[in-house]
């Protein structure tokens, strides 16, 4: 085995602010936005200036076209540039319906609304080809402005390929396919160290000798479980456990199981013995242990 | 040198600030601390921004984003992170700035706002992903099996820990930053729903938006600014490996290493004679049991004691977290950063209802990763 596939997959409620709320809050009105500090215009409206830090002084209505001031093409689309007519900073969004032959800097451009508003800066799906229609000059907006969006819902999914390298593919190979568990010694203190790694982490000496380890040990440390939450591998109340493993110095990080949840709290406690319940997985990981069990007839 | 905090702010702290984004929020603790020390951001020669973790707002390099809000453009920006002691990190960055000569003035603003993600979900992703964060339940999981052992060790009973929310819960009602304000029982707390027992829900910070900005300058520059400088006598943050060898947790060693540090450069020999108030970091209330220990403010095995004594509660003869600590808001990039201003304001008479009468030494704790990332630091108001 060479990596390891994660997922890490979050939701978050994010806050825009006030300038960015409204700002969104009007794309679905079909109506550009932006935010006045001194003689500068800013779109998309911003809460604070960053030639100076100050809060903006208002905002104001701008009309949806403007100039393409530079522009990449991409597998995904074209992205670009587009300094709205009475904006000071250009806006960086997607540019669509152009003929790659037609896009040039210095191309008018117009705002090209999404069908139906979803309440995202998608809502303005692009600029797109426009002639020298007439625009008007930033305007404080007729009918004032909507309520800001005061939270955005937004999931951030991110896939990872962690490369188990060579002491970890070790230990985890011998999991998977033996269920062995392999530790490696220290060269000066003689401690064994699980998981393995190339050095000890108080005598910073190399570690020398791989040595099997028994999935059979001690818990150092246990709470009960009863929260809930996503991706949990056993329902709650169950006990998360730091386990010593018999023979070793360092700590592995599980669960203990197979016990009346009415008796958690004082079934398991340091200093209890337990073993391995194996999984019918073989996945590489730690996951191919289920659980730990209390060992009949040993201290609890 | 002697380096001084001469200004600080926060803002509201709330379970949820829907009217300002994160980069709006920082920036309304900053305009405060700069208010307090009578100076603008032309004063200000190097800015460092410290915030949890990238994922609890899913903004990477949120110090880019800052900059404008804060008008720190053409400035040294740098961002400090180290979990729940992110914000005292950030101290010790700028305090080195100045000890550098790189720098006179510095900002340090921290800040986090935790109503945007999945907090416990983000805290599990710390671990490794081969060996640990498949069953860790962020620090929670941790944090309540040490205390577990802690119980049969050190006598760090449910009963201890609960006077202790019951003591900062009412401290905090004095705090008019302080999102929770909520007295509660003994009783209650040992009746709260279980978490992962022993932790229950009242043993449990709130989760918090909010932030802290300090200033710090030293000697002639302190003094320029304010008349009532609050002087860093001493600060440290010391580490022990995640995974290092025979680590019992029952103590935390980088504490006592950083204690023993910082108590040398002030001159502590006693320090639960000589503070007169202290802010310590304590996410979960057996921390703050814990850490009088570490700390040395009474021996190994006597912190339950110690609490009941009631010595810690205000009125008592070190008052410890008189601000409510995290039980009154717990934004977690700002909470140790919070603890050192409130440090200040104590030393500098600015506490108000929450000052402790006369205090003039403060002690200061603050940490992150499980019990292996700890910092220390003593403010006073004489300049040492």
């Amino acid at each position: 085995m060479t990596t390891m596939a994660t997922r890490i997959q979050m939701p978050y409620t994010l806050t825009p602010g006030e300038a960015t709320g409204v700002f969104l809050a009007e794309l679905g009105r079909r109506r550009l936005i932006g935010s006045r500090h001194g003689d500068r215009i800013l779109v998309p409206a911003q809460d604070f200036d960053g030639s100076t830090g100050e809060p903006a002084e208002g905002f104001v209505e701008l009309a949806p076209a403007g100039r393409l001031e530079a522009f990449t093409v991409t597998a995904q689309g074209v992205l670009g540039l587009v300094l709205v007519d009475g904006a000071d900073v250009p806006f960086l969004h997607r540019i669509v319906g152009f003929a790659e032959a037609d896009l040039t800097i210095g191309a008018r451009v117009a705002a090209v609304w999404a069908d139906e508003p979803t309440g995202s800066v998608l809502d303005l799906a692009g600029f797109g080809p426009a002639g020298d229609g007439p625009g008007f000059k930033p305007r404080i907006a007729p009918d004032g402005l909507a309520q800001p969006f005061e939270q955005v819902e937004y999931t951030m999914t991110l896939d990872y390929q962690h490369s188990y390298g060579h002491y970890y593919g070790t230990l985890f190979d011998a999991v998977r396919t033996d269920r062995r568990l392999r530790g490696v010694k220290c060269s000066q203190c003689r401690r064994t160290l699980l998981p393995p790694r190339a050095r000890c982490d108080v005598c910073f000496a190399p570690t020398a000798e791989w040595v099997d380890v028994e999935a059979v040990g001690v818990v150092q440390a246990c709470s009960v479980v009863h929260i809930e939450f996503i991706g949990q591998r056993l329902k709650p109340p169950y006990v998360y456990a730091e386990l010593v493993l018999d023979g070793t110095s360092t700590r592995l990080i599980h669960m203990v199981g197979g016990i009346d949840p009415a008796e958690a709290r004082t079934a398991v406690a340091p200093g209890s013995r337990v073993r391995a319940v194996w999984s019918d997985r073989r996945t590489g990981s730690l996951a191919d242990i289920d659980y730990f069990e209390l060992i009949p007839g040993e201290p609890s | 040198m002697s380096i001084a905090i001469v200004g600080t702010g926060q803002t509201a702290h709330a379970r949820r600030r829907t009217d300002v984004s994160q980069a709006g929020l920082a920036r309304e603790a900053v305009v405060e601390a700069l208010q307090d020390a009578g100076l603008t951001m032309d004063d200000i020669d190097s800015v460092v921004v410290a915030s949890g973790p990238a994922m609890f707002g899913a903004v990477n390099q949120p110090e880019k984003w800052l900059v404008d809000a804060l008008g720190a453009r053409f400035k040294p920006v740098v961002r400090v992170t180290s979990g729940g002691g992110t914000g005292l990190a950030g101290a010790l960055a700028a305090v080195n700035q100045i000890k550098g000569g790189a720098a006179r003035r510095v900002l340090v603003v921290a800040y986090d706002k935790l109503s945007e993600g999945a907090l416990q979900a983000s805290i599990s992703t710390l671990y490794d992903p081969f060996w640990g964060r498949e069953f860790a339940v962020g620090i929670m999981g941790f944090s309540a099996a040490y205390w577990r052992a802690r119980m049969d060790r050190l006598g760090h009973t449910q009963e201890a820990a609960a006077m202790v929310a019951v003591k900062n819960r009412r401290h905090a009602l004095a705090n008019p930053k302080a999102h929770v304000r909520k007295e509660v029982t003994v009783e209650e707390v040992l009746a709260s729903r279980p978490l992962c027992w022993p932790i229950k829900v009242l043993d449990v910070p709130p989760i918090s938006d909010g932030a802290c900005a300090v200033i710090l300058a030293a000697d002639e520059d302190a003094l320029a600014i304010t008349d009532t400088p609050a002087w860093i006598n001493g600060m440290a943050y010391y580490s022990e490996a995640d995974n290092g060898a025979d680590r019992s947790m029952l103590q935390s060693e980088p504490l006592q290493i950083a204690a023993a540090r910082v108590y040398r450069d002030a001159g502590i020999t006693n320090p639960f004679r000589q503070f007169d108030v202290a802010e310590l970091q304590e996410p979960y209330t057996c921390f703050e049991l814990s850490y009088y220990e570490g700390l040395g403010l009474c021996p190994a095995g006597g912190a339950a004691d110690l609490v009941a004594s009631g010595e810690t509660a205000m009125g008592g003869s070190l008052p410890v977290n008189p601000s409510g600590g995290c039980m009154g808001a717990n934004p977690i990039g700002a909470t140790a950063l919070i603890r050192l201003a409130e440090a200040a304001m104590q030393v500098t008479g600015k506490a108000g209802r929450h000052q402790v009468p006369g205090a003039s030494l403060a002690l200061v704790q603050a940490g992150g990763g499980w019990a292996n990332l700890r910092g220390v630091a003593v403010v006073s108001s004489e300049k040492r």
